[in-house]
């Protein structure tokens, strides 16, 4: 407080008087302002200490000053970090206007080499200001009719300061191989619930135990024992499938509350380092961050902090035995596509011990257990 | 805030002044002044170490004040040195 500057006021219009008056005490006066009813000085604290010693007579108090004084006041103080900030933002501004990084996704050297050309041709290079959307959008279809011959499409983005190019040259596409001789094998042991042939000879039935790598539908078209012609067997074989799934539940489940206290910090990453500007005040806590500024391994984030609390809960037996069931039904779910699912669940061995429960699940499933083999033809 | 005033304080030190006085466009800079006698809106009177200096003019006001210094500004019309004082 001893060096802070105030502003004094005093409620008395005889500005003349007051300063002799001061100047008698030896009060240091570093501005004053004469207004109709009052006379404002700026002052050392100390030396108001001393006008409410001496200068008794006076009605005084420190006052605030607002206005357009205040942001005088203010530019004056602040005036190099304000030019400082601005000049900042405005170099900021530029930079992330800038183009400083060209990555053509092209692994074809000569595509590489032809795109660079292209693009310094039409004015895209590093070091250069940003086009806008409309611009790029006529480079790129001039590109594309330019080298009609080589390219099939082409896409110009920005990527923080890097200008990504997409490109597809442009291939003759061959057609899909069409095997002339195969058979439709099993994939995994199974039982066949259902086979639907559209070519080939089936070799097994429906209820047939099949091992993996056994013939299901033969492509051999065969007439009295003898091969008569070779085609590429094809159809749908649906079979039984069994898995055993062991899977250990916790009794307490941990989850996470959000308690609605955000803070908001910023951090730099570099090399793959993290520095946070400002130091948390939340424990724990989930972090979202947004990207203001990035320029190769550098970036500038807001970081957003959610503060949440853990709560414990306490399963019952049962609510852990069925929490084991639901976990082994979403396993087996991933493995299975569109049209095959789960026949059965049947638990083989439970153990509960004080902290969990565990449990053996044998499943059955019905799944595609057709696969298709290519047999080269002998000439 | 305080002006520092280096060129003056440089000046006095390489002339030795004891005190010395600035006028300017509007504004008169005193250092070293002993005491203010009177203070008016036309009439300014200051005692110097060896002299007194009677500063005349149109709305005179003190702009920054210190124990050695002055800033006064306004219609600053003549100013008179009495060595008798």
């Amino acid at each position: 407080m001893t060096n802070k500057i105030v502003w004094v006021k005093f409620y008395d219009n005889n500005y003349y008087k007051i300063l002799l008056k001061l100047n008698s005490i030896d009060v240091n006066i570093y501005n004053n302002i004469q207004k109709d009813n009052s006379v404002l000085v700026q002052i050392n604290y100390e030396d108001y200490k001393k006008i409410k010693k001496y200068l008794i007579s006076y009605k005084t108090e420190i006052v605030e000053v607002s206005g357009i004084l205040k942001i005088k006041q203010m530019l004056k103080k602040y005036f190099v970090f304000l030019v400082t900030i601005i000049i900042s933002i405005m170099l900021l501004l530029i930079v992330n206007k800038m183009v400083f990084k060209i990555d053509i996704k092209s692994n074809n050297h000569s595509i590489q080499t032809l795109l660079k050309k292209e693009l310094e041709k039409n004015g895209l290079t590093i070091f250069k200001l940003k086009k806008s959307h409309s611009k790029i959008e006529k480079i790129v279809d001039k590109i594309l009719e330019d080298n009609k011959d080589v390219l099939e499409w082409l896409e110009i983005k920005y990527d923080g300061l890097i200008m990504v190019v997409n490109v597809t040259e442009k291939t003759i596409i061959k057609e899909e191989e069409k095997h002339d001789y195969c058979h439709i094998v099993a994939n995994r042991d199974a039982k066949i619930l259902s086979l639907n042939i559209y070519r080939g000879v089936a070799l097994k039935e429906v209820n047939d135990y099949v091992l993996k790598g056994d013939t299901i539908l033969s492509g051999d078209i065969t007439f009295n024992e003898e091969v008569k012609n070779q085609v590429c067997a094809s159809g749908e074989v649906y079979g039984e499938v069994w898995y055993k799934v062991k899977v250990t539940v916790p009794f307490v489940e941990t989850s996470i509350k959000y308690t609605g206290k955000n803070r908001y910090n910023i951090n730099i990453k570099y090399n793959d380092h993290t520095y946070p500007i400002l130091k948390s005040r939340i424990d724990k806590r989930k972090e979202e961050e947004i990207n203001i500024y990035k320029l190769n391994d550098f970036e500038i984030n807001i970081v957003k902090e959610k503060e949440y609390e853990e709560i414990n809960k306490t399963l019952s037996e049962k609510e852990a035995y069925d929490k084991a069931l639901d976990l082994v039904t979403n396993k087996i779910n991933l493995k299975l596509n569109k049209d095959e699912s789960i026949l059965l669940k049947k638990v083989l061995k439970k153990e509960v011990n004080n902290s969990k429960i565990y449990l053996e699940v044998f499943v059955i499933t019905k799944e595609n257990i057709g696969m298709v083999k290519v047999i080269e033809k002998e000439l | 805030m305080k002006k520092l005033h280096f060129r003056e304080y440089f000046e006095n030190y390489l002339y030795d002044l004891q005190d010395f006085i600035s006028i300017y466009e509007g504004h008169l800079h005193v250092f070293n002044y002993q005491k203010l006698i009177k203070l008016s809106e036309n009439e300014i009177i200051l005692q110097m170490i060896n002299k007194e200096i009677n500063i005349k003019g149109q709305y005179l006001k003190i702009k920054q004040m210190t124990k050695q210094e002055l800033l006064i500004m306004g219609n600053i019309m003549k100013v008179e040195f009495n060595y008798d004082k």
